[in-house]
């Protein structure tokens, strides 16, 4: 029989694993308890006229709770390059940490190919301590060819609409309507559940030089 | 927070940099004082907004694009005041 305790650390990699909701493993007993109840409450005035904004911002507001700390990384300073170019003569890239890929180009973690997302929540607390992998997307890339696969965030919207994270769509409709000068030619993702050490090693060591070969005067980047 | 390392890589590159973040992560991005962030009160895993409107994604991008090229200063932040269920 599960403690309290048990049951909503279970919802973070346990056997009731659910990315939406693992960060009631980050609250106390009583404040998942409250979560809990507010949000059956909520979910019971669905039956009448309830409102499905409240239960959408009820979870929303849960998520901020839970991760409400600062980062291991703290810094003091920030660096900052200004933005010279017209941006409708200007060319922007994308990077997301939203673990996309392009079908026949998987990164094959661990070296396996076509894992599935179960597997790697299955493999999670091997994902953070691994060098992460960067896929090359062309902007052009069908989005029946767009696959998608983190441990870490539940992908079931970025698999309806890649645009929740990865907006090629939508940065290729500002590019024809000239509100920018281009999106780049390749836009990158990665599983940003990985080592940060290795990420910053990686960084310096490659994806700088690659990504700096596109010559982009801006580029937006997309955490999940 | 792998973003953060990335944005204050390139900036330190010469490339400008916007992050578009949920809210959920706010205090994390802060923390690592990056140039520019752009927050959205939407749930974890679609920062950009709800699937399959494109209306708010475009609207969302265009006010991070806005950050990239206003922000005079490093560690601007803003937040879009944009419903997660809109309408339009």
């Amino acid at each position: 029989m599960d403690t309290f305790n048990d049951f909503k650390n279970s919802f973070n990699y346990g056997k009731r694993n659910n990315l939406n909701f693992k960060f009631m493993s980050l609250m106390t007993d009583d404040e998942a308890a409250n979560f809990i109840e507010e949000l059956l409450s909520l979910s019971g005035e669905l039956l009448n006229e309830g409102n499905i904004e409240n239960v959408i911002e009820h979870i929303f507001q849960g998520q901020k709770f839970a991760y409400s700390s600062p980062s291991k990384y703290v810094y003091q300073e920030g660096p900052f390059n200004p933005f010279i170019p017209k941006l409708s003569d200007a060319k922007i890239g994308l990077l997301t940490s939203s673990g996309h890929f392009v079908a026949g180009d998987d990164p094959a973690p661990f070296g396996i190919s076509d894992m599935t997302q179960q597997e790697a929540i299955n493999r999670i607390s091997e994902f953070v301590k691994e060098k992460p992998t960067l896929s090359f997307i062309p902007k052009d890339t069908p989005v029946n060819k767009l696959c998608v696969r983190h441990a870490g965030y539940d992908i079931s919207g970025a698999q309806i609409d890649p645009g929740v994270v990865l907006p090629i769509q939508e940065l290729s409709t500002l590019e024809q309507q000239g509100i920018i000068g281009e999106l780049a030619q390749t836009v990158y993702s990665f599983v940003g559940a990985c080592s940060q050490g290795k990420l910053k090693k990686e960084i310096e060591k490659k994806w700088m030089d690659q990504i700096k070969e596109q010559c982009m005067d801006g580029i937006i980047l997309i955490p999940v | 927070m792998s973003v953060g390392h990335i944005a204050r890589a390139f900036e330190k590159n010469g490339i400008s940099t916007v992050v578009i973040a949920t809210e959920v992560f706010k205090e994390k991005l802060i923390s690592m004082s990056l140039p520019r962030v752009l927050i959205t009160p939407f749930p974890k895993g679609r920062p950009i907004g709800y699937p399959g409107n494109r209306r708010q994604h475009l609207r969302v991008i265009k006010e991070a694009l806005n950050l990239l090229i206003n922000a005079t200063e490093s560690k601007t932040v803003l937040t879009i005041d944009e419903p997660y269920l809109s309408k339009d």
